[in-house]
């Protein structure tokens, strides 16, 4: 092999510098690899250390029977798969999944439209409208979650709410006195619609950051071959925002999938009307108000194996196309 | 931008600049009513909020809520405490999910890809069911009602979501750019600093501006971690404002008003940054 002859005749010649070479080469080889690790490392203590500890406590308090009883006088009391099966065999299971899956494919298809037109709108406007509607995105975004919930369940309020008062004033009489929370359907398309209010600022901003990053040229060289506006968005912008929309779509999935805190705060009081929750807000029930933690935790890892079931294909996709080309 | 290529027919295109202006300020409308109801409550006074007919405008004009809500005991030391858990959090979490993008974008490494199906897993975890555990080692940490508690959580927290967009960022910088570096004498970690560094910067605001939001409005870490009044955090004290008044509209929304306003402030703070950082020109594909 004329490499292996090569590397002989040199050694034979000047034994010392190709070792010096060598050893220098590998040092710099492990610097190499030590680098991207050290740039690693704080992400993964963080992540690990302070995260790593409370799931594998979920985990293992979904295989245990943990009730107040437990909890305060520390008894652990393991009762295998009893969680699980309880939670399968209840018939709220089926109907919460329903309800989640009905959920989610609402609001994250919602989101994700308007949001994408939104990021497209935002390139096509001069500099001061565009600031404008950036400032508007940011103060809907920026309404604490909970004060949303409140101003919404008052503006969708029976007597004073303002979407009836604007609803009898346009001639819709049949909203006087309107009780948006009187049936499940309503009441979901109300908090369909504040959460989709709440998430288009975020997709649309990062939508936007993403867009900015798009070489120009390739618009402009799009325009010259005789492309619409539609064909430069199928074939140019869409492929090169592609990574991060299937990202904000990921996202807003797990989101959406354990959505608590609107339904929790619009819902209040409505249980008779609202009896079919959402995965995430069946969850907290078990766990805080019946204070069965064991059962809320079985609830959660099941949500979590769902969730990773609905988005594992685009996860994988997501990790394969950021593959180093170093 | 994208709007002048549209094609030459000039006339076509000037209409079609007024329909997406028109069509920007239906947007804004939407979009801010919520916020313009919240803040027009604010400065009405209670028997007026709760009329048959609305009023558009703070027709009798009071800012009566907003003192009532400031001079709740303890309302600077909380703003306080929130400004230095979010800006602590903001910076740490920027630093952390750069170097973290880095090294899974511009380095073959074993295990990154397991590590980013990791850290997203963890993000599917409801937040609610990792109160109590999350508690539990803070507690034998000795970390409840300290700060670095509460900011160790959100940059946790924050941090999946991070490194994923931050990741999508780094990898539409072309390294042809970090590779000209090298080639002059730059070292690589002097290449991510100063070339790839100020390239992301739109990235590092979008993401920066969406951890600040999530540690700011958080509520159910911080009502659990910090447990002492003068350690408690704004969203906690707008909570205490919510069941000690009960239906207090006025009172609410004068003190959600305040409580959005620093989130308004930081923006507009990194907004000019956005334009100034704004490389669209400088990297070509």
């Amino acid at each position: 092999m004329p490499v292996m002859a090569n590397g002989r005749a040199e050694q034979e010649i000047s034994p010392a510098p190709s070792y010096q070479r060598r050893s220098h080469r590998a040092r710099r080889a492990l610097r190499r690899q030590l680098l991207p690790f050290l740039l690693l490392l704080p992400a993964l203590v963080l992540v690990g250390g302070v995260l790593g500890y409370p799931i594998g406590q979920l985990v293992a308090t979904s295989f245990q029977q943990l009730g107040l009883f437990e909890l305060i006088g520390h008894h652990v009391v393991w009762n295998g798969l009893a969680n699980y099966r309880t939670v399968f065999a209840s018939s709220q299971f089926l109907d919460s999944l329903e309800q989640t899956a009905l959920f989610v494919l609402a609001t994250v298809g919602l989101t994700m439209l308007l949001g994408t037109g939104v990021a497209l709108l935002m390139a096509r406007l001069g500099k001061i409208l565009r600031t404008v509607v950036s400032v508007a995105l940011l103060l809907a975004w920026a309404m604490p979650s909970s004060a949303a919930s409140i101003v919404w369940s008052w503006m969708f309020e029976t007597e004073y709410g303002v979407v009836n008062y604007a609803a009898v004033s346009l001639g819709l009489h049949g909203f006087s006195n309107h009780d948006w929370f009187a049936t499940a359907l309503s009441a979901y398309t109300v908090v369909t619609a504040m959460i989709v209010w709440q998430a288009v600022p975020f997709v649309a901003l990062s939508l936007y950051a993403a867009l900015t990053l798009v070489p120009q040229d390739l618009f402009e060289a799009a325009a010259i071959d005789g492309a619409g506006p539609a064909t430069i968005f199928r074939l140019v912008t869409f492929p090169l925002v592609r990574p991060i929309f299937v990202l904000l779509t990921v996202l807003s999935v797990i989101w959406d999938g354990n959505v608590f805190n609107q339904v929790w705060y619009l819902t209040a009081g409505r249980a008779q009307v609202i009896n079919v929750v959402p995965l995430g807000v069946w969850q907290y029930i078990e766990a805080f108000s019946s204070q069965q933690y064991g059962l809320g935790a079985a609830v959660a890892v099941v949500t979590v194996a769902l969730l990773l079931v609905v988005t594992g294909y685009y996860i994988r996709i997501m990790v394969r196309t950021g593959e180093a080309r170093a | 931008m994208i709007a002048t290529m549209a094609g030459s027919h000039s006339a076509r295109r000037r209409r079609l600049t007024w329909l997406w202006r028109a069509v920007a300020l239906v947007l804004v409308a939407i979009m801010l009513f919520p916020v313009y109801w919240m803040v027009n409550s604010s400065f009405e006074p209670q028997g007026q909020i709760l009329s048959l007919t609305p009023s558009f405008f703070p027709v009798h004009f009071t800012f009566h809520n907003f003192v009532d809500a400031t001079e709740r005991p303890y309302f600077l030391t909380d703003l306080r405490n929130s400004l230095i858990v979010v800006v602590s959090t903001v910076c740490l979490v920027l630093v952390v999910a750069f170097m973290a993008a880095t090294a899974v974008t511009r380095f073959r490494l074993r295990g990154a890809k397991l590590f980013l199906v990791l850290v997203l897993v963890v993000q599917m975890v409801p937040t609610t069911a990792l109160v109590i555990p999350l508690f539990l080692i803070l507690d034998k940490a000795r970390l409840l009602n300290s700060f670095q508690g509460l900011i160790l959580t959100y940059v946790t927290l924050t941090l999946p979501f991070t490194i994923w967009a931050l990741r999508g960022f780094v990898r539409a910088v072309p390294m042809e750019l970090e590779e000209a570096a090298l080639v002059d004498g730059c070292s690589r970690l002097g290449a991510f600093r100063r070339i790839l560094l100020p390239l992301v910067l739109p990235g590092l605001i979008t993401t920066g501006v969406f951890s600040f939001i999530t540690a700011w409005n958080d509520f159910l870490y911080a009502n659990v971690i910090m447990q002492q009044q003068d350690r408690w955090t704004l969203s906690v004290w707008m909570f205490g404002f919510q069941t000690n008044t009960g239906t207090d509209y006025g009172g609410l929304m004068a003190a959600s008003t305040i409580f959005a306003l620093p989130v308004v402030i930081f923006f507009l703070l990194v907004q000019r940054r956005i334009v100034s950082g704004l490389t669209a020109g400088a990297v070509k594909g």
